[in-house]
């Protein structure tokens, strides 16, 4: 035997790690670059006369001139913080309760993960015809059979955008709770039994012991909702197509409209490459703050 | 050893699966002799599905050596051409002959996607469409699409209420709005809710023809054509906009129309809730069609109206066939173009499903104007229905001008001046990229 045991060891640890390896450079590194490399070049596919001109940074900063881009990041982000912050809390009151032991829980466990498993073309496609000018639901709700005082909700800007706030809030919520859920479950029944001997309210137990306690659980739950918000796409497709006065166009839809409508591959990547470093940036932060609170933890 | 041996034998497997699984999707490639046959079409699905199949039946029994493979993608035009272009993009064998909206020829052409037809498609031949449709399909001397339908903006009318109230066709725009106020007030003192006007107001391609038509009919206009600049900020423009802000939108059409396309806003007309509508020539089967409309009979239509001192303009809309210049079965694939907008299926779809034709002798026949008595009055219009702005980057131009106008006639606090500066701006910086 030529080799060590740890040589052949990593030998082995090597071979294990190639497959994957490749996998994910094929279908995340090569793609991810590649973008990058077309965020560099002016690409106009119905003028294919210019060619493939490199122009380095060009794109970027036509991208912080571009007023259109700038209102929909902030409408992105503007939708991250409500969506994002809602789930959080609405999956928190969900986990909470779906936690309890109650006569019919499973029924009720399965019944909250519906909204979830309904993929997300469909629920828009509901919401849609839920905020219906003629026939939605929430006009009936309000109004009844006042059929002349029905509002168009979807014609509305303010209300457009808390519209598809308000559908994705529903369909992700359970989402949220699902992942909190779990961290519930790991919290020892005991230490509620002592806090209970030691004479704690219910609400001294719930700062106390289940909040600092969840508190992983949350972070994952809010990193992988930001995350999941940021490349918002399907809702604005189907409700708004980015309209009523461009009030809910966001930054993955801006830029599918200039790669795959307009065929500006150059620009639309540099859209990409932007929603890439926003998401990336913010799961480091959260994967840090993670971190360091699973180390207190164990100390 | 032991370790040795298990770490080539995973490294072998797990290489054999990521190859196997590289090559799968490739493996379906290979099956040609089926394929020789073969046309692929990519369609939208018809507002006719019977009449098509009928045809594909005809053409498959005159030709039972070709099979159509129909690809039926969405019925928006935005999100059809989002399909078509991702798949010509990628230099697919898998299309052979397409649809074209009217604004995509010059995009298609530059772009390298269709194939010149200039060999196939005969002067003679062009010669029989009518010269709005050829235009459209040609770009720097060469065509690339052969017209199978023709659009254009036209006015459907409730003829019951305007006679009752003693009106005829309103000739202009506050005609209109005068009409329509005073057939909504008496009629809802009468207990029958009606609006005054629907038409396609949401963000997307139908607002840009909607609003050309308000604007142009005002005597403005998108570019101006001896500058070749946006001219969208021009006086004339803007007042065409600021009157459908201010006197159509939550005076005379429900604050709805905001979020409709053509079906929803058909759908208030034929459910008898709308005055007056503003569509495309397929309406007028459907709003006579006493299955599916509740106007069955009473509707009527006219040319669109226009402001005072200035004449009606229709936005040119319709359909072309193409061929795809990655083809393998071009030859084949002119066959099934021909076939579909030869004189005979055109009047098939013309009497059967109301479609307006590209060929200018159907106009004076017969049994399609029985079908059609309306293509008679509205030749006219179709004839001197204008295009939109005719360049490779239309796409981009659109956006703007859909965000343009989505904000204008949204908010009745929006400075439309200043927004019409930002897009005329940003319209100009596009159009100076092809120059």
């Amino acid at each position: 035997m030529p080799f060590s045991l740890i040589t052949r060891e990593r030998f082995f640890g090597v071979g294990l790690i190639i497959p994957t390896l490749l996998f994910v450079s094929l279908f995340a590194f090569y793609p991810i670059l590649y973008s990058m490399f077309l965020s560099m070049h002016r690409i106009l596919l119905s003028l294919p006369g210019l060619g493939r001109e490199f122009v380095w940074f060009d794109n970027y900063i036509e991208l912080f001139h571009d007023k259109v881009a700038l209102h929909s990041t902030i409408n992105t982000f503007l939708f991250v913080a409500l969506t994002t912050g809602f789930e959080i809390l609405f999956g928190l009151v969900i986990a909470l309760v779906i936690h309890e032991r109650f006569r019919g829980r499973g029924l009720v466990r399965a019944a909250v993960l519906v909204p979830w498993a309904i993929p997300t073309v469909v629920a828009s496609q509901m919401w849609r015809f839920i905020f219906n000018d003629k026939y939605g639901l929430v006009n009936f709700i309000f109004y009844g059979n006042h059929v002349r005082s029905y509002t168009a909700w979807l014609a509305d800007p303010f209300f457009a955008f808390g519209a598809i706030v308000i559908a994705d809030v529903w369909k992700t919520s359970s989402f949220a709770a699902l992942l909190i859920l779990a961290g519930l479950q790991i919290i020892p029944d005991d230490v509620y039994e002592a806090a209970r001997i030691d004479g704690a309210s219910t609400w001294q137990q719930f700062t106390r012991i289940t909040l600092p306690l969840i508190k992983p659980a949350l972070l994952i739950a809010l990193l992988f909702r930001t995350m999941d918000a940021f490349r918002v796409f399907d809702l604005v497709y189907i409700m708004t197509q980015g309209g009523p006065a461009d009030s809910t166009n966001v930054l993955q839809f801006y830029g599918y409209k200039k790669m795959f409508a307009e065929g500006l591959m150059g620009y639309g990547s540099t859209i990409s490459v932007l929603v890439f470093f926003l998401t990336f940036t913010i799961s480091l932060l959260y994967i840090r703050m993670i971190g360091s609170g699973l180390m207190r933890e164990e100390a | 050893m032991k370790v040795d041996k298990l770490m080539w034998k995973s490294f072998f497997l797990w290489s054999l699966l990521t190859l196997l699984m590289l090559l799968f999707p490739l493996s379906s490639c290979t099956n040609k002799e089926h394929a020789q046959k073969t046309l692929k079409f990519v369609t939208w699905k018809p507002n006719q599905p019977a009449v098509w199949e009928e045809i594909y039946r005809i053409f498959e029994e005159e030709h039972p050596d070709i099979h159509i493979e129909r690809e039926v993608g969405p019925h928006s035009s935005t999100a059809f051409h989002d399909l078509l272009t991702q798949k010509l993009k990628n230099k697919s064998t898998d299309v052979d002959v397409f649809f074209m909206d009217v604004v995509w020829p010059p995009e298609f052409a530059a772009a390298g996607w269709a194939l010149p037809l200039d060999a196939l498609f005969s002067q003679d031949r062009q010669e029989q469409f009518l010269q709005s449709t050829i235009l459209a399909n040609t770009y720097e001397d060469h065509i690339y699409g052969v017209p199978l339908f023709i659009d254009s903006g036209v006015l459907y009318y409730r003829k019951d209420l305007l006679e009752k109230y003693g009106f005829n066709a309103p000739e202009t725009w506050l005609e209109m709005v005068s009409q329509a106020q005073k057939i909504v007030m008496e009629e809802s003192e009468q207990g029958n809710e009606i609006y005054g006007f629907s038409g396609q107001f949401k963000q997307y391609e139908g607002l840009v023809c909607n609003m050309m038509e308000f604007i142009m009919s005002n005597d403005g206009s998108f570019i101006n054509n001896d500058t070749g600049k946006s001219n969208i900020t021009g006086e004339r423009a803007i007042e065409a906009v600021r009157f459908v802000r201010d006197s159509l939108i939550e005076k005379t059409a429900p604050r709805g129309v905001l979020t409709y396309q053509e079906p929803e806003s058909l759908d208030l007309f034929i459910q008898g809730k709308a005055v007056f509508h503003r569509n495309w020539p397929y309406a007028w089967e459907i709003s006579n069609n006493p299955s599916k409309s509740r106007v069955a009979g009473k509707v009527g239509i006219a040319r669109l109206p226009h402001f005072e001192g200035s004449q009606s303009y229709a936005a040119l809309g319709g359909w072309q066939l193409g061929i795809s210049t990655f083809s393998e079965k071009k030859e084949l694939a002119w066959k099934f173009v021909e076939f579909l907008t030869s004189q005979r299926i055109q009047k098939l779809f013309a009497v059967k499903s109301g479609k307006a034709p590209t060929w200018k002798a159907l106009y004076n026949d017969e049994d399609v104007l029985k079908a059609n008595p309306h293509f008679k009055s509205m030749k006219n219009v179709f004839l001197t229905a204008y295009p939109r702005p005719l360049t490779p980057l239309y796409p981009s131009i659109s956006n703007i001008l859909q965000r343009y106008f989505s904000k204008a006639i949204s908010n009745t606090d929006t400075d439309i001046k200043k927004e019409a500066e930002d897009a005329s701006q940003e319209i100009d910086r596009i159009l100076s990229m092809t120059q």
